[in-house]
């Protein structure tokens, strides 16, 4: 139980650490960053999920394949988006972009 | 009874945890990318520890790939990539730290509270594990495995289309 237990409080750990760079980070690549350690956390727990409670399930594994693809997606997008970003307004600074507010 | 496995996903998780700290610490983004590649390699290094082979050698891989391209990122987009002039660059600190405080807590509370039941002892060998998985891809889940090809054909077009440049497009 102590080794189920020990993997979902560094989870949890990470994501908090991440939760705080997506929160008070103003730099979108910084905030990405944050949003990767807390896709990172989820993906410790899924793993210890599967290994010490349910190893005959692959499809958490499956999960764990597609947060993996949720990673590579949110990269490409939001660098898409800070290119884009730094061309329009020379700056990936997220305290610039009040104008999205709508 | 402290095993082998606990003190490695010990070790591996505090070097996670520190990796991860780092990443907002520092003032270098070069730094903090490379700390977020030590972060996920160290992540990697849990799934092996739990003896997810296949998974922590995929997340290892492709970490390093993402990771280095992040930093080449970084140093392109930041207006002060080695962190000479020591800026800083957060805002809300207090709530953030409050709402990371918060949610950690809640989790390690219903980590440590939780009926969890019976813990397995034995897995699949590493072999045996890489078949049920391929078989997993192809049988049950192969909607959501053929879903996920086409969110990252889709992710890639609409990632060129964002970026393309406004003023060429005007051009034509």
């Amino acid at each position: 139980m102590e080794l189920l237990i020990t993997a979902l409080i560094i989870a949890a750990v990470l994501f908090g650490i991440g939760l705080y760079g997506a929160l008070s980070q103003t730099n979108l690549v910084m905030i990405m960053m944050g949003i990767e350690l807390m896709l990172g956390a989820s993906m410790v727990n899924l793993v210890a999920f599967w290994r010490y409670l349910h190893p005959e399930s692959f499809s958490i594994q499956m999960f764990v394949l597609i947060a993996m693809t949720v990673m590579a997606l949110e990269g490409a997008v939001g660098f898409a988006i800070a290119t884009q970003r730094f061309r329009t307004s020379g700056s990936v600074e997220m305290e610039e972009s009040a104008e999205l507010k709508g | 009874m402290i095993s082998i496995q606990l003190i490695l996903l010990i070790i591996f998780g505090l070097a996670a945890i520190w990796f991860g700290w780092r990443v907002f610490m520092t003032s270098s983004m070069v730094r903090s990318a490379l700390s977020l590649l030590g972060s996920m390699v160290a992540i990697g290094a849990l799934f092996l520890v739990m003896e997810a082979e296949f998974l922590g050698v995929l997340q290892i891989m492709m970490m390093g790939t993402e990771m280095s391209i992040m930093a080449i990122f970084m140093m392109m987009f930041m207006m002060d990539p080695g962190g000479l002039g020591n800026m800083d660059m957060s805002h809300q600190k207090n709530i953030s730290i409050t709402a990371a405080v918060v949610v950690t807590i809640l989790i390690t509370g219903a980590a440590l509270f939780a009926d969890w039941g019976p813990i397995a002892t034995q897995i699949p060998s590493p072999h045996e594990q890489n078949r049920l998985l391929g078989m997993e891809i192809l049988k049950r889940s192969m909607m959501i495995f053929e879903t996920a090809g086409v969110t990252i054909l889709t992710g890639m077009i609409a990632s060129i289309a964002v970026a393309l440049s406004i003023k060429n497009n005007a051009k034509k």
